[in-house]
């Protein structure tokens, strides 16, 4: 019900978003069957296809050409599917979006396979535009993303983090892809300096305050709404922020490391669930991730007003108020 | 160019793979990039054998050789549960190599090569899900398989820079070395998906052997043959041969025709 309001947002680019899920489709075809159905299943599982709009929304502020849009939103979006199916290895994940993983379905190794070959399928659709600064921002993002990656299973199960450690990981992990998004689709439609720099702090802002909800999600929404079991981010030693704030209660803390790194019961998880949903510490989340989305709208104040900065205004109100 | 220069340029490329992938937490927990030594040694071939050779040439076999260290660290993923750290950052080093090779060669404006190498790794991956596919009916497919998993990126490299000419030698050559692994892995009992897949398609396992035997011993063939067609140094060639894969018949054959 959620993705379908957030489609709603965004029903002006329709027509646009139903030619790039056919070329997400297309893109994954391949001479392997199960490559193919393997893609497939992630593809049809769905997906908010947030940086597909943010691309075609930024290119509303330059000429607006959806054919070379689209050779941009395309592989954004297959680069998250091919982390997406990467993760779940990592994370041992059986479900996604309500459905088993790739790696369930199949195996660890056939997920490793479509993993590479969406990526591969990526960059040979990227490769079709010829400018160099596109590829300087992507591959940048690329390597940032899996760096971010990399310091996450760092701070794995490290209660005591710091707030800046989080900041940092979910900059990497989410915002820059997002913010790549809005940028990108600055790029290739030719708007000036200025606007692009806007556009991909718009996109920055808006990455950070949608991480944030997304794990103060985890505590608040419900299994079926997540589509996997809430508080899978504390099972995986994830340590998210509604975690950071929540540990300051000595009670909480105690909880929290008792329970860190270890096979807890399914009535345990949903104690600990329930401990952080009743603490101050989703309020606090929930403050920190408006922030980041005031900076977000006063981005959008320095950009021409029209049909494309209220769509983006109306998708940074969303994301601030969405549910699961 | 003697053997010792060869040497040393496999080494310095090596390094230079090792510099540019670096990651202190990788390097901690992986047992960081892998390419095999024959692998190089054909990246290097063209040059070794004389070819004119650029600063971007380079670069570019450089990117080739992260592209098999990315996919060597995801076919180290196995099907352990719950997957280890070590393993969790196996998975992301190969995707770490990958965003590498891209913004390396972005970095010298060679989109070609870019689409080219996601053009291999597309075809690779697409041979290595064949193993969990159970579509293979006949040994030759096999071979067509592994001829891909070994050599689509190497040949991506050679289109790229017109030295196709070292194709066929390169293809016999590594298929003569994964043939070469896969025997030793059949007389050790080890499993592998080639031997299973082999295994499949001769009706008896016991033939699995004998074919591997008959193919070693016609692609000796054809890698002396090739040699000889490529024109190659004499100094590459014993290099060749003797170290990068040694097999029965070279020593004898260089010293005949040397």
């Amino acid at each position: 019900m959620e993705k379908m309001k957030l489609k709603l947002l965004y029903s002006d680019l329709k027509p646009e978003l139903e030619l790039i899920e056919t070329e997400l489709e297309q893109a994954v075809d391949s001479e392997s069957l199960l490559l193919n159905e393997a893609s497939l299943h992630l593809l049809q599982a769905g997906g908010k296809r947030i940086r597909p709009v943010f691309v075609l929304l930024a290119g509303k502020f330059g000429n607006y050409n959806v054919e070379l849009l689209q050779k941009v939103a395309v592989p954004l979006e297959l680069i998250h599917m091919a982390s997406l199916v990467h993760d779940d290895v990592i994370d041992d994940s059986e479900i996604r979006r309500g459905r088993p993983t790739v790696k369930s379905e199949w195996n660890n190794s056939v997920a490793m396979y479509t993993g590479d070959f969406i990526l591969a399928r990526a960059l040979e659709r990227i490769t079709e535009i010829d400018a160099p600064r596109v590829h300087d921002v992507l591959s940048k993002t690329l390597i940032e993303v899996c760096r971010g990656e990399i310091i996450q299973i760092e701070d794995k199960y490290q209660l005591d983090q710091s707030l800046r450690d989080y900041l940092r990981r979910i900059k990497r992990k989410t915002a820059l892809l997002i913010s790549s998004s809005c940028e990108l689709g600055a790029l290739v439609s030719g708007t000036d300096e200025k606007t692009a720099a806007h556009l991909r702090r718009f996109g920055y802002f808006i990455g950070m305050s949608f991480q944030i909800i997304d794990d103060i999600l985890d505590f608040t929404a419900s299994d079926e709404e997540l589509g996997k079991p809430a508080g899978s981010d504390f099972i995986h030693g994830n340590i998210t922020l509604p975690i950071l704030f929540a540990r300051r209660d000595p009670a909480i803390y105690k909880l929290l490391r008792e329970n860190l790194e270890k096979d807890i019961s399914d009535d345990k998880r949903l104690e600990i669930v329930q401990t952080i949903r009743s603490s101050p510490a989703v309020d606090e989340a929930k403050r920190m991730s408006t922030m980041y989305l005031d900076k977000a709208l006063q981005e959008l104040d320095y950009l021409p007003k029209g049909p494309a900065t209220k769509t983006m205004r109306k998708i940074a109100f969303f994301i601030g108020k969405r549910k699961f | 160019m003697n053997g010792q220069q060869i040497q040393s340029k496999i080494i310095s490329m090596e390094i230079d793979v090792l510099n540019a992938v670096r990651q202190r937490t990788l390097n901690q927990w992986t047992d960081g990039p892998f390419v095999k030594e024959s692998r190089l040694f054909f990246l290097l071939l063209p040059f070794f054998n004389g070819e004119q050779w650029s600063a971007k040439m380079e670069t570019s076999a450089n990117t080739v050789a992260i592209v098999y260290s990315a996919l060597h660290a995801h076919d180290k993923v196995r099907e352990e549960m719950p997957i280890s750290k070590e393993q969790q950052l196996t998975v992301l080093a190969g995707d770490l190599y990958s965003g590498i090779y891209y913004q390396m060669l972005a970095k010298i404006k060679n989109v070609e090569m870019v689409q080219k190498l996601a053009a291999a790794i597309i075809q690779v991956s697409e041979k290595k899900a064949s193993f969990h596919e159970h579509r293979i009916q006949q040994p030759d497919e096999v071979e067509e398989t592994v001829k891909v998993i070994e050599t689509a990126l190497l040949h991506s490299f050679y289109e790229a820079n017109e030295f196709q000419s070292y194709g066929e030698l390169m293809e016999c050559s590594l298929l003569y070395q994964r043939y070469t692994e896969e025997l030793e892995a059949l007389k050790a009992g080890e499993f592998s998906y080639v031997l299973s897949l082999l295994g499949d398609t001769l009706i008896h396992n016991s033939f699995i052997e004998q074919w591997l035997m008959e193919r070693l011993e016609s692609l000796s063939e054809h890698i002396l043959l090739k040699a000889n067609d490529c024109e190659l140094e004499f100094e590459v060639k014993a290099i060749l041969l003797d170290q990068i894969i040694p097999h029965q018949h070279s020593a004898e054959q260089l010293t005949r025709e040397g």
